[in-house]
């Protein structure tokens, strides 16, 4: 087995479901939300040994925007430069609702699979 | 080593969010000016953050990520978003909206400037929207500005130079949208912090007229000042020209439609000597008609002059896009 496939199966299954957990937690927020507040709640919620590097959530937030996922407002902040908030649009939460949909008929699809196999 | 250098060194070493930074913008070398620009304001601004809410610089560091990492990050986000790619109804992020410009000119055929949206955008932008805007703005900029300089002797003129000025980043940032859109030359999404001031809520606490001070010696603001009043002149001159090419073309186009229809297509003095109408058809009391032999030429110069003219836009809004980028982008000295 090549030493990195782990790593790359890891880095594959996480891409989507990174795009999943940052539109939910947009989605979770009670008004427009910054980066830095996504990222922090992310890493709050991640499980042990599971991590994200923070500074690749940005570049996802701009093809989400670019997408029409997100909308994004400066909003001036006293204690340094001016924030960029999120917010969902009609059409991101539409594909959230149906990412979502698909993410639970997966899980309930793998949990099945992996619940009849016994690795050793 | 340069004095400039070794201060940004010094600088860097008690700073490790700035030297990060700096690391960050060595790694995006060679990407695309308003990409990096946007990729070092989310860092600076994101590790700032983490460390008002009680993280050490080197923790917020370690969990944003190496800059190699990061980096290949923005580079891989100029292609489409998982799962949206097939149907993604707009260009992806950093898709870039120039990309048909990065890949140069020659790689088009001549013909093919019609489908470039870039071409009918300069069009659309140096032959109405630009010379409007540069009006508005230049309109904002004297009134505000002479209010300012007037009661500058009074506590206002300060305020309102100040407002001035960051009416003047504003406009420019808005400068950028309306630029993207129409002249396919890609913005950054974020706005520079004013010079000074970027460090605030990390610790230091600068007064009110230090503030200030930051705002009058931040060269962005005086930039996007400049543009305000300079783009007036050179929006007039693209005006001009792109109304008269756009028109003369019209004109030409209009050539079968001038025959279909029996209508002269020029009226002037038989004896006024003007040799392109001579040349155009046939006199008639001064009326210049076109006849079967001339009708299809001047339908091709016409055709011509259209190309020539929207290469011309797309040429010229390149250029001026690389310009309002370069505002947009400059660093604080």
């Amino acid at each position: 087995m090549p030493s990195d496939l782990p790593n790359k199966i890891e880095r594959d299954l996480s891409v989507g479901t990174a795009w999943l957990v940052v539109l939910a937690t947009i989605a979770g927020a009670d008004e427009p939300i910054h980066g830095y507040e996504i990222a922090r709640r992310l890493a709050d919620d991640a499980p042990e040994g599971l991590s994200f590097k923070q500074g690749t959530l940005y570049p996802m937030l701009r093809t989400m925007e670019a997408d029409g996922l997100v909308r994004s407002t400066l909003v001036p902040s006293n204690e340094g430069p001016a924030r960029k908030c999120f917010t969902l649009t009609a059409d991101g939460k539409r594909v959230l609702a149906a990412w979502v949909a698909t993410w639970r008929r997966t899980n309930r699809w793998v949990n099945t699979v992996l619940g009849e196999i016994d690795v050793r | 080593m340069s004095a400039d250098e070794r201060i940004h060194e010094q600088t860097a070493s008690r700073d490790p969010i700035r030297a990060y930074v700096r690391q960050l913008a060595a790694e995006l070398d060679g990407c695309d000016v308003a990409l990096r620009h946007d990729a070092l304001i989310d860092a600076e601004v994101h590790l700032r953050s983490a460390v008002r809410a009680g993280a050490t610089a080197e923790r917020a560091i370690a969990d944003y990520g190496a800059p190699a990492e990061i980096a290949r990050a923005y580079r891989e986000s100029t292609g489409a978003g998982p799962s949206l790619a097939a149907g993604a109804s707009t260009p992806p992020l950093g898709a870039p909206p120039n990309a048909a410009a990065q890949r140069g000119f020659g790689s088009i055929p001549i013909i093919g400037v019609w489908a470039q949206p870039a071409a009918w955008g300069g069009l659309l932008y140096f032959g109405a929207l630009g010379f409007v805007l540069a009006i508005c703005y230049f309109t904002w900029a004297v009134t505000i500005g002479s209010l300012a300089l007037g009661a500058m002797p009074l506590i206002i003129g300060l305020p309102l130079l100040l407002l001035l000025l960051a009416s003047a980043r504003g406009l420019s940032l808005f400068e950028g949208r309306v630029v993207e859109l129409l002249l396919r030359v890609r913005m950054p999404r974020r706005t520079q912090p004013v010079a000074g001031l970027e460090g605030v809520g990390s610790g230091t606490r600068l007064g009110f007229w230090k503030r200030i001070g930051c705002w009058l010696r931040d060269v962005r603001s005086w930039m996007s000042l400049g543009y305000l009043l300079g783009n007036l002149p050179v929006s007039t001159f693209l005006f001009s020209v792109t109304i008269t090419l756009v028109v003369l073309s019209a004109w030409l186009l209009a050539a079968p439609v001038f025959y279909a229809l029996d209508m002269p297509i020029s009226q002037a003095a038989p004896d006024d000597g003007f040799v392109l109408e001579s040349l155009l058809g046939v006199e008639s009391d001064g009326k210049i008609f076109l006849t079967g032999a001339t009708v299809v030429p001047v339908f091709l110069m016409g055709l011509a002059l259209m190309t020539g003219t929207l290469w011309l836009m797309r040429g010229l809004g390149f250029v001026y896009g690389r310009v309002v980028q370069a505002i947009q982008v400059a660093r604080p000295q």
